[in-house]
């Protein structure tokens, strides 16, 4: 660990010492899981910090990021209404926003389904995203979480228990990168391409 | 800085900084250990899915002096088992397998027997429709190549001599005199009854055709295993036998085979104090 590293540890571990109730040891122990957890672990929890303090809070509709009670995709009336597109986190909705290609709604799970570390259902407000198909509205729901075991997992279980909506459940295709060698794709991702091969 | 390969399983994988990955795999030649592969989360990145859980690869990295994580260089696919990344339920047994062995092995300790249990688990799960049983049998057989093999032999409390020794019994006839026993899992397997009545933590029953089910899924070799079959009650005291065991040897409890299904229950069994039990 570099003196600069090592500073900014000991920074993290004097904001800590300040918080009733915490003393140095037990300081050092959780900044010291803070450096050791995922990186979005401990964004969401300097995020929550954030959030309290300037009002920034996540939007009743679909969980985005919003600085009121919705954010600004939920109120624009020029995005089409009737299509949902769920991501695990608000990031991925911005690469989306940047790309242009999308001018529905959204829905944030703010997580994935995980089998390996017991994240369940409710852990993703599952529940939400089923209520709003309740309004009627939606006619598609397009599922564009990760391609890793819980953003299959999470597209699996969503698509079960949508289905009795009565909604388009579509999953964002899997493909070889633009630009790419097709010979350097790996396995799967081939075998996901070809399956999720449209007409010409 | 050595180059190390092996073949390896991929137990479990991590985001880690801006656009890599920690990954944990069990391997043939090393035991389990953890290695960090840079860059596997870019859309252009050579690893493509070969980190991804439950996948069967050749493994290729280096040993970094002073660092207990390996630099991953080259991950070759052998098999990806992709029925396990098709079904929730399949998707969850898999899971608890990686986990059982995540939990009850230490980095740099191979077992042979360990690697070959778990690519077995997992290839059983994709070619059977019972991934429960699967799912209970492979715990059964892992914890027996390990420290945690659960006793059934002798009280595993006090070491007595059950009086009248189970005699050998056949692979698929339960023998009427063969009497239940009590399962203790902080003691790690059956206890008499007089350390039963006297152990503080609960003893879960076990009853003959229990008992026989479980000695049998700890000595039939590999190649039977699949034969043994297990419903109603035999299955459900074996199922939470397992259950709380492998809860006091992980330390913790491990996410649920049954992960669906699980929602919103309450545990088989809580444990507060830390087991008693060591590799
Ligand atoms: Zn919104
Ligand atoms: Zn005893």
């Amino acid at each position: 660990m570099g003196v600069d590293q090592q500073s900014l540890l000991f920074r993290l571990i004097r904001e800590l010492v300040r918080l009733p109730g915490i003393g140095q040891k037990t300081a050092q122990r959780l900044a010291f899981h803070l450096l050791k957890a995922e990186r979005e672990e401990a964004l969401r929890l300097a995020e929550a910090i954030q959030a309290v303090k300037e009002g920034v809070t996540f939007c009743r509709r679909c969980r985005n990021i919003a600085e009121g009670e919705l954010c600004e995709f939920c109120l624009d009336p020029k995005r089409d209404q009737t299509k949902i597109l769920v991501v695990e986190e608000p990031s991925t909705l911005y690469a989306i926003e940047r790309s242009g290609g999308y001018r529905g709604l959204y829905h944030v799970l703010l997580g994935a389904l995980s089998p390996l570390d017991g994240i369940g259902p409710a852990d993703i407000h599952a529940q939400d995203l089923l209520d709003r198909l309740k309004e009627g509205e939606t006619q598609e729901v397009i599922v564009a979480t990760n391609p890793t075991i819980e953003g299959e997992a999470t597209a699996i279980y969503l698509t079960k228990v949508m289905k009795p909506y009565g909604v388009r459940v579509s999953r964002i295709a899997y493909g070889i990168p633009v630009g790419m060698d097709i010979e350097y794709a790996d396995e799967v991702t081939l075998i996901k391409s070809i399956e999720g091969r449209r007409d010409l | 800085m050595p180059l190390l390969k092996s073949t390896a399983i991929t137990l479990k994988s991590r985001k880690w900084g801006e656009a890599d990955r920690i990954v944990t795999f069990y391997t043939l030649r090393y035991g389990k250990l953890r290695g960090v592969a840079r860059g596997a989360r870019r859309i252009k990145s050579r690893f493509g899915s070969a980190l991804e859980p439950f996948v069967y690869c050749d493994l290729n990295l280096f040993e970094k002096h002073n660092d207990p994580l390996y630099r991953i260089t080259q991950v070759d696919i052998r098999e990806t088992f992709p029925q396990l990344r098709e079904d929730l339920a399949l998707m969850s047994a898999a899971a608890r397998m990686v986990n059982l062995v995540s939990a009850v092995t230490a980095e740099g300790d191979p077992s042979p027997g360990i690697f070959e249990t778990l690519a077995g688990g997992l290839r059983s799960l994709q070619d059977n429709n019972d991934p429960l049983l699967t799912t209970l049998l492979f715990q059964i057989r892992l914890l027996g190549q390990t420290g945690f093999r659960p006793v059934t032999d002798h009280c595993a409390a006090c070491g007595k001599e059950f009086p009248a020794p189970h005699p050998p019994l056949s692979p698929w006839g339960e023998r009427r005199e063969v009497r239940g026993a009590q399962f203790s899992p902080v003691s790690g397997g059956v206890v008499c009854s007089p350390c039963g009545s006297r152990r503080p933590d609960r003893c879960l029953p076990l009853s003959a055709g229990s008992l026989a089910f479980l000695q049998q899924a700890l000595h039939l070799p590999a190649s039977l295993l699949t034969r043994l079959r297990a419903t109603g009650q035999v299955r459900a005291e074996v199922e939470a036998a397992i259950e709380s065991y492998v809860t006091v040897v992980a330390g913790k409890r491990l996410p649920p085979v049954d992960f669906l299904a699980a929602e919103g229950k309450e545990p088989v069994y809580g444990l507060t104090r830390s087991p008693q039990v060591s590799l």
